[in-house]
């Protein structure tokens, strides 16, 4: 039972780590459209920004917030420069795009900056957080708590007169012009707080496995995440990720030993093709009503 | 022109025959490694090591008046682009080849035969490729994966009270290379009488959490950790927060003073690993290194590197490749071509680079070089070696290499 | 002047639907051909074994899925999957004995029904969420073919292609490999430009603009559609066999990983959707563009034209080639064969400015 409870609160919190990596994804697709795939490489540069400014010398906290100014930057550029002439095309182009600048992250980046993996302390320490007989991981714990806080910070932000903009942005992009709301500076303001969720991702991460480049694979959970919760749902965020969180990390708890290997991807993969065959919208996501 | 004499002896010369000394041709060797995917965690520090080695063998005058020339270049670990620079590379003359990434030698293994290329394979690529009968042009160097995890096994025999009763636990990442170990240990729980078991978590590895919490519960004496880069060191984090003494870490030789740092290097203080070279600038090699190349400026890379475990690695393993070529030019008239090289390697007798690495001999039947290794613990600020140099259950090793080779010749 | 048009009346049907009306066209595909089957004999083996053999079996590829993609509009990203499972089964069933040419259509097969099965995703949903199914899918197989020795070879995970007679004819040299690579890749480029013409590839066409309205009108999507995923996936497989005989000859599943899906999605956009030639500029830019910049750079390097450290010139090529995946879809989203398009205009109508179409 406690190993259950083990493999369930660690599949929690590294799930809300997910979720963690998953927001950008979700609040760049509820205001423009755009699936982000470059989500993963824009964690892996916040990574290595907050790197940079730690060895500048700076402390890490305040390296955290000069990382989060930066990608906050990067993300309206990228909106600018990239995505606002793409308007209009079909969606694989701009899949395509962003495909295309994961890869031109992927290089630049550790070209610049060194390749090999790199620490990034946050001083969190080893020892577990123990309850009754379940270890916790101690960062996934603090991970957990903050991906909990952006999580809510985002749906809170919605509320605010910014954040209501965006949201009649994300519904209607013409009807929001026609009531005289900037689409552009809406969705501009998307992807930079994708870029600082991306630093709050990329830190928390960095510091469990080094920064390099392997951090942009941690788009492949996040979409497993996008997906079960809902595309264009911050709620579908969190959810998903726990639930993605748990399931991978219960199943293959007691499917290894007998499958003879690991089934982590595999259930991940389960979890998407069943989740687009049976309610492709996710759980909270919204159902595209098609015309002809 | 600073920048042509940094890089020292890279292609620079292949692409300017007129520039090309008034001596013999260089002997060229194709580093074609993966700067850029899957090995960044070592390619860098590896091929400085290299590059750093043959330009103090050039600044102190080559081998018999010849030169060598490294020929540099990214494959991105696709075996496809691997091919690409194995082709154009042995045109510009190359008789030696390091992929540095399994997926690219094990696509170029047959094609290296054909040619009649040597192709080294220090810590990577096909362990069975150690059985020189079957792979005559394929030479693993080092140590191969079965040698380093019957190495490990035959310290805890040694030096922690016998293997007898023990529990030991393999934690890998879930690829043909982190199951390599697999077959030898289950070969020596038998032969030994401890439990065994392996545990697979998905590549690449960054999060590990529900297998550690398996492996707590089987209660290991000891645990060894087989898998490389980035998800090295979550292995040794979840380890000690599993409550699994730093002690009782083993690791594969995939550890270096990076993961130390990433997991901290006082939390890390009494994890072992494997080790084939010596680690550290006191060995006569890396400090003329010191001396010769990188105080002049000439070294490849940030000097901060320099005798860093990789580098070390890097230098070891061309320091047998000159050797190699050394011997060929001794023992043959002919040209030094890849069979002439294959011969050298296969003469190298005792060789163990100044003290740098473990005294090797190669023969026609062993590729492998005895298997030797040794066990080193990271003390808080390095590595600092617990054993000697040694070699171990080489008979069980043996006969899992001879089953690959024959699986091999049997059009596998 | 290079075009001539005059003397090309269209009288009948027959005329009017020909695959290249104008005769330079037909002269420029009559010589491309010419050197192609003299290839062997007029480069270096370098050349043809590391750069022409692999950019026509990659063009191969990039067109079977060009089919599913460019015609019948249907998203892929698991398609190195459905390439390796053509692979394994062919190794599989020649090493079982099973002579060469059924082995081919046995990898097709295959391919042909596990990659329908992919397919089923594409009935219920379509765009980003058929994206991600595929790429679901491609994970699935990446795994049970690592997992299952049985498949993926055993402790080394490598598979070598057995020595083995096409119709007789050896499958040995570099020579005899090129030549049924190249049989292939024409083979398939024939059945590309002229399925195009044909009832299915208008039904293709018909679901990709619009499956509902093609419903509408009388094309089945749930029959189309499927057909689209077996069609696209059994040449796949072949393409897949022939890859791992013709070129590989010794395979591992890395040489099928997520990162050849992604690489032959790229082949078939930055070449053109649904275009023929397209799918060869694609799969020569996409494959060669990265091995030459490789090359070119480290030339630059060594002869000291540009002082940078070796850590940031292995990522240069990288660099440029996503830069120009970005440089194109933002400049040009047609892709090359809209650029190859506007080159042959230029010249129909040359020395003039404007052209009619």
């Amino acid at each position: 039972m406690a190993y259950f409870l083990e493999l369930l609160a660690n599949g929690a919190l590294v799930g809300l780590m997910y979720s963690l990596a998953a927001l950008g994804f979700v609040l760049i697709y509820k205001s423009s459209g755009v699936p982000n795939l470059a989500q993963g490489a824009l964690i892996m540069a916040a990574a290595y920004a907050a790197w940079l400014m730690v060895s500048w010398g700076l402390p890490i906290w305040a390296a955290v917030i000069a990382a989060a100014g930066v990608m906050f930057l990067f993300g309206l550029l990228v909106e600018r420069l990239l995505l606002r002439p793409m308007v209009g095309q079909p969606v694989i182009m701009v899949v395509m795009l962003t495909l295309g600048l994961e890869i031109l992250l992927r290089g630049l980046v550790p070209g610049l900056l060194g390749a090999a993996p790199k620490p990034l302390d946050l001083g969190i320490g080893l020892a577990p957080v123990i309850v009754g007989d379940v270890f916790m991981n101690r960062a996934y714990l603090i991970g957990g708590v903050v991906a909990v806080i952006l999580i809510a910070a985002s749906m809170l932000f919605f509320r605010t007169r910014l954040g209501t903009k965006l949201r009649a942005v994300s519904d209607d992009h013409v009807a929001s012009w026609a009531v005289g709301l900037s689409v552009e500076r809406a969705i501009a303001v998307s992807w930079g707080i994708a870029g600082i969720a991306a630093v709050g991702a990329g830190v928390l991460w960095g510091s469990v496995q080094g920064v390099d480049w392997t951090l942009s694979s941690l788009l492949f959970p996040a979409v497993a995440v996008v997906i079960l919760g809902g595309v264009d749902s911050i709620k579908g965020v969190f959810v998903g990720g726990l639930a993605v969180g748990i399931l991978g990390s219960v199943i293959p708890g007691y499917l290894d030993a007998y499958a003879g290997g690991s089934t982590r991807d595999v259930v991940t993969s389960l979890i998407i093709l069943l989740t687009i065959m049976i309610r492709p919208y996710g759980i909270f996501g919204r159902e595209d009503i098609e015309r002809i | 022109m600073k920048f042509l004499a940094k890089l020292g002896i890279t292609a620079a010369l292949a692409f300017g025959p007129a520039a090309a000394s008034a001596q013999e041709e260089p002997i060229k060797f194709g580093l074609l490694q993966d700067f850029t995917a899957v090995y960044t965690f070592v390619s860098g520090e590896y091929n400085q090591g290299q590059q750093d080695y043959l330009t103090l063998v050039n600044e102190e005058g080559g081998i018999d008046g010849r030169m060598f020339e490294a020929i540099v270049r990214d494959t991105g670990n696709e075996p496809q682009r691997g091919i690409e620079a194995y082709n154009r590379a042995r045109e510009e003359g190359a008789i030696l080849f390091d992929f540095l990434s399994t997926p690219v030698s094990r696509a170029v293994v047959d094609r290296a035969m054909q040619d009649e290329v040597v192709l080294i394979t220090p810590l990577h690529g096909r362990g069975d490729a150690a059985a020189g009968q079957t792979f005559p042009y394929v030479f693993p160097v080092m140590a191969t994966y079965w040698s380093q995890a019957a190495i490990l096994a035959d310290y805890i025999n040694q030096n922690q009270g016998g293997l007898e009763g023990k529990k030991i636990a393999l934690v890998h990442i879930d690829s043909p290379f982190g199951r390599e170990p697999t077959p030898i240990l289950e070969d020596l729980a038998e032969q030994e009488g401890f439990e065994f078991r392996a545990f697979g978590y998905a590549s690449p590895g960054n999060e590990q959490s529900a297998v550690w919490s398996e492996v707590r519960r089987y209660r290991p004496d000891a645990v060894f950790i087989w898998g490389a880069g980035g998800g090295q060191s979550v292995s040794v984090r979840e380890a000690i927060r599993n409550g699994i003494s730093a002690e009782n870490i083993y690791s594969v030789v995939w550890l270096a003073e990076t993961d130390a740092q990433n997991v901290g290097a006082e939390a890390m203080t009494g994890v072992k690993r494997y080790e084939a070279v010596a680690t550290g600038t006191d060995t006569p090699i890396v400090s003329r290194i010191m001396d010769t190349v990188i105080e002049p400026g000439l070294g490849a890379g940030d000097r901060a590197n320099v005798g860093s475990s990789y580098y070390n690695i890097g230098v070891a393993t061309m320091a047998v490749a000159v050797e190699a070529a050394r011997l060929a030019l001794e023992n043959g008239d002919g040209p030094l071509d890849g069979t002439a090289l294959k011969e050298g390697f296969e003469s190298i007798e005792n060789f163990d680079a100044e003290g740098l690495m473990p005294p090797i001999t190669i023969t026609p039947e062993d590729h492998q070089g005895g298997g030797y290794g040794r066990v080193a613990q990271w003390n808080g600020e390095e590595w600092e070696p617990v054993s000697d140099w040694t070699t171990a259950y080489q008979d069980v090793v043996q006969s899992e290499i001879d089953a690959g080779a024959a699986e091999y010749s049997g059009g596998n | 002047m290079f075009y001539r048009l005059s003397g090309i009346h269209h009288t009948g049907y027959e005329s009017a639907r020909r695959l290249w009306p104008v005769p330079a066209d037909r002269w420029q595909v009559g010589a491309v051909l010419v050197l192609a089957l003299a290839a062997p004999f007029l480069v270096s083996n370098l050349y043809l074994g590391s750069y022409i053999l692999p950019w026509l079996i990659w063009s191969a590829a990039a067109l079977s899925l060009s089919l599913l993609m460019g015609l019948a509009g249907q998203l892929h990203f698991g398609y190195a999957a459905v390439m390796a499972i053509g692979a394994y089964t062919s190794i599989h069933l020649s090493q079982a004995g099973v002579p060469f040419a059924l082995s081919l259509l046995g990898a097709g097969v295959v391919s042909a029904l596990i990659g329908t099965v992919f397919g089923a995703a594409a009935l219920r949903v379509k765009g980003l969420y058929l994206v991600m199914a595929t790429l679901a899918m491609q994970y699935l197989v990446d795994w049970v073919i690592v997992n299952v020795p049985a498949i993926s070879g055993g402790a080394q995970a490598t598979l070598r292609t057995p020595t083995v007679t096409f119709l007789g004819l050896p499958v040995e040299t570099l020579t005899q490999r090129y030549y049924l690579a190249l049989a292939w890749a024409v083979l398939l480029t024939l059945f590309f430009m002229n399925v195009k013409r044909t009832s299915f590839g208008r039904a293709l066409i018909a679901i990709r603009d619009k499956d509902f309205a093609a419903a509408v009108i009388g094309v089945d999507p749930f029959r189309y559609k499927l057909m689209a995923f077996l069609t696209s996936s059994f040449v796949g497989g072949v393409t897949g066999a022939i890859l791992a005989f013709c070129y590989y000859r010794a395979v591992t599943p890395e040489q099928f990983s997520f990162n050849v899906s992604i690489q032959l999605v790229a082949m078939v956009l930055v070449g053109g959707l649904g275009s023929a030639i397209g799918g060869f500029l694609g799969a020569g830019f996409v494959l060669l563009l990265p091995i030459i910049l490789t090359n070119v750079i480290a030339d630059l390097g060594s002869s000291g034209w540009i002082d940078i450290s070796r850590n940031l010139m292995s990522h240069l090529p990288l660099i440029f080639y996503g830069a120009m995946i970005i440089g194109f879809l933002l400049f040009e989203p047609l892709g090359l064969a809209k650029i190859y398009d506007n080159i042959r205009k230029y010249f129909l109508v040359w020395p003039f400015r404007h052209s009619r179409s």
